[in-house]
C-alpha cells in the first residue's frame, strides 16, 4: 500500500520497528476516566500519540422515534476527527466517507457487549471526537469508549477492547504508528471480547497468508490483556482517588 | 480452528475496601451460577455486567441509570399536564403518569411532588400514586445507586443530615434529593455532594458527622 522507493523507510531492521519498538509491543497508553462534567460516562486516551475523547450519554429518550425498538436500547456513535487532527488536511469536520465507516464498526463491537434489553425505547449515545491522530484511531476508540460505557454504569458483558496488527518488511507487528500503518504490507485492526476470546471488530487492509493471520491474532490477544489491565486501573483510580470536579488538563 | 488462543485468566488488579473488592463488567464473580443483581450467567459462571463492590453474594453498583420498579419512592417534577393527570419527570428515559383520580392536590408546571411507584409494565410505562407536593426547596441530583448510601442503615444518614442542617430532606430513589425548610440548605446539598463523591468508601457516616459538625457553627 501506500508509496514505494524512495520516501519509504525501512520498518524493520535487526528487530527493531522505525520508532525502536519490538514487535510486541505497543506504544505507551494512558486513560483516564470521568472527564465531562455532562457526560454519563467518559474517557480521554493517549495511545503513542493518538489523544482521543470519548463521551457516552444515555440511555435516555430515543430520537427519532421512527427509530427506537420496543424490545433493546439503539445504540448510537459518532466518530469524528478533527480537522487539525493530522499531518495531512483533514478539510471540513463532520461525516464523511471514513468516520461513517468507523462509526459502524464501533457501534457494531458494542452492539455484542451491551445489554441493551434492559432498556426499551432508549438510545445509548457513544460519542468519539480524535482530537490528534497517528494511527490506530478506531482501536484507541473502542478502547475509551468502552471505558466511558463503563463509567456510565451502563450494564455490559465485558469491558472490551481493541488492538491493530500489521506486516512490516514481511513481519508481523502489533499496534502500528502512522509510518507502519502507511507504509506497511497489511493492516489488521481487531477488537476483543477479552472474557470470552471473541473478536467483536475484524478489518484488514493489505494481504495476509493463513500462518502470518494466526500470528496476527495471537499477537493482538497478548496486547489486549495488557491494554485491559490499563483500563481496569483507569476506572479503579476514579475510586480510589475521587474528585468534587471533572476536569482535563490535554498537555 | 485457526484462531483457537484464548486468554487464560480473568484474574486483573483488584483493590480493597474493607471487604468489598471493586469489580469490572466481565468479571467472574463466582465459578457457579447464581442469582445475583446485575450480574449473568454464562456457561455455568457468573459474571458482573457493570463496575461495582461486590462481597458474599451481593453486587452493588457503582454508577448506573435508574431503574424504575414497583414500591420505588421518587422525587419527580411536574412536566405536562394532561387531560386525566399529570406528566412527571423523574430521572429516567421512560414516562410516569400520575393519574389526577388518585390525588386531592392540584398541581402546576415545575412542582415537585413525592410519590410512590405504582405499575411498570413490559415497555416501561410507569404509574405514580400516593403523591404528595413537596414545600418550596432546592433539587439535588446524584446519581440514583448513591441514594442508598445518602439513606443509610435504618435513615442513619438522612437522619443526621436533617438535624444538623434543620432541614427538611427528601431521598427519592431515583437520584432527586429535595431540600426544603428554613435551615442550612447549603451544608446539606455539600453533605450531600460528599457522601456522593465517597459513597464507596468505609467509615463515611463518621467523616459525614464530622464535616457537619465543623461547618454548622459558622
Amino acid at each position: 500500500m501506500g508509496a514505494t522507493g524512495k520516501d519509504r523507510p525501512k520498518l524493520f531492521d535487526s528487530g527493531k520497528r522505525v520508532d525502536g519498538r519490538s514487535v510486541d509491543s505497543l506504544r505507551s497508553i494512558k486513560i483516564e476516566a470521568r472527564v465531562l462534567n455532562d457526560a454519563d460516562g467518559s474517557a480521554y486516551i493517549e495511545w503513542g500519540k493518538n489523544k482521543i475523547l470519548a463521551g457516552v450519554y444515555g440511555p435516555s429518550e430515543c430520537i427519532p422515534r421512527h427509530d427506537q425498538s420496543l424490545y433493546r436500547a439503539v445504540i448510537k456513535c459518532r466518530y469524528n476527527m478533527a480537522p487539525f487532527s493530522g499531518m495531512e488536511e483533514h478539510g471540513r469536520s463532520g461525516p464523511n466517507r471514513r468516520s461513517k465507516e468507523l462509526s459502524k464498526v464501533i457501534k457494531e463491537a458494542f452492539e455484542n457487549v451491551i445489554i441493551s434489553e434492559n432498556f426499551p425505547k432508549t438510545q445509548i449515545e457513544i460519542f468519539v471526537e480524535v482530537l490528534q491522530s497517528d494511527g490506530g484511531t478506531r482501536c484507541a476508540a473502542v478502547t475509551a469508549a468502552a471505558v466511558a460505557l463503563a463509567d456510565a454504569g451502563i450494564p455490559m458483558k465485558d469491558l472490551i477492547n481493541a488492538v491493530a496488527v500489521c506486516k512490516i518488511d514481511g513481519q508481523m507487528a502489533v499496534d502500528p504508528g502512522k509510518e507502519e500503518d502507511n507504509f506497511g504490507e497489511s493492516d489488521m485492526p481487531m477488537a476483543f471480547s477479552p472474557r470470552t476470546g471473541d473478536i467483536l471488530l475484524f478489518q484488514m487492509d493489505g494481504l495476509l497468508s493463513r500462518d502470518e493471520l494466526a500470528e496476527g491474532i495471537g499477537l493482538a490477544r497478548k496486547a489486549s490483556e495488557k491494554i485491559r489491565k490499563i483500563q481496569v486501573d483507569a476506572i479503579a483510580k476514579v475510586y480510589d482517588e475521587p474528585k468534587e470536579e471533572r476536569f482535563l488538563v490535554i498537555k | 480452528m485457526m484462531w483457537d488462543i484464548r486468554p487464560e485468566s480473568n484474574s486483573y488488579s483488584v483493590i480493597y475496601v474493607a471487604e468489598n473488592r471493586i469489580v469490572m463488567p466481565g468479571e467472574v464473580l463466582s465459578d457457579k451460577p447464581e442469582r445475583i443483581s446485575y450480574a449473568f450467567v454464562d456457561k455455568g459462571k457468573t459474571y458482573s455486567t457493570v463496575v461495582g463492590l461486590y462481597s458474599e453474594g451481593k453486587l452493588v453498583p457503582l454508577e448506573g441509570p435508574y431503574e424504575p420498579l414497583p414500591d420505588d419512592l421518587i422525587v419527580g417534577i411536574i412536566s405536562e399536564i394532561k387531560f386525566s393527570g399529570y406528566s412527571v419527570e423523574i430521572n429516567c428515559p421512560y414516562v410516569s403518569f400520575l393519574s389526577s383520580r388518585e390525588i386531592r392536590e392540584r398541581y402546576d408546571m415545575g412542582d415537585a411532588i413525592f410519590a410512590r411507584i405504582d405499575r411498570v409494565d413490559e415497555v416501561k410505562s410507569i404509574d405514580l400514586v400516593d403523591a404528595k407536593k413537596l414545600p418550596i426547596g432546592r433539587l439535588v441530583k446524584v446519581s440514583a445507586v448513591k441514594i442508598p448510601r445518602i439513606i443509610g442503615k435504618k435513615n442513619s444518614m438522612i437522619d443526621m443530615l436533617i438535624s444538623a442542617t434543620g432541614c427538611e430532606i427528601s431521598a427519592g430513589r431515583n437520584g432527586y434529593v429535595w431540600i426544603a425548610g428554613k435551615g442550612n440548605a447549603t451544608l446539606a446539598e455539600k453533605a450531600i455532594r460528599m457522601i456522593e463523591t465517597q459513597a464507596h468508601t468505609s467509615g463515611l457516616t463518621d467523616r459525614v458527622a464530622a464535616y457537619l459538625k465543623a461547618n454548622s457553627q459558622k
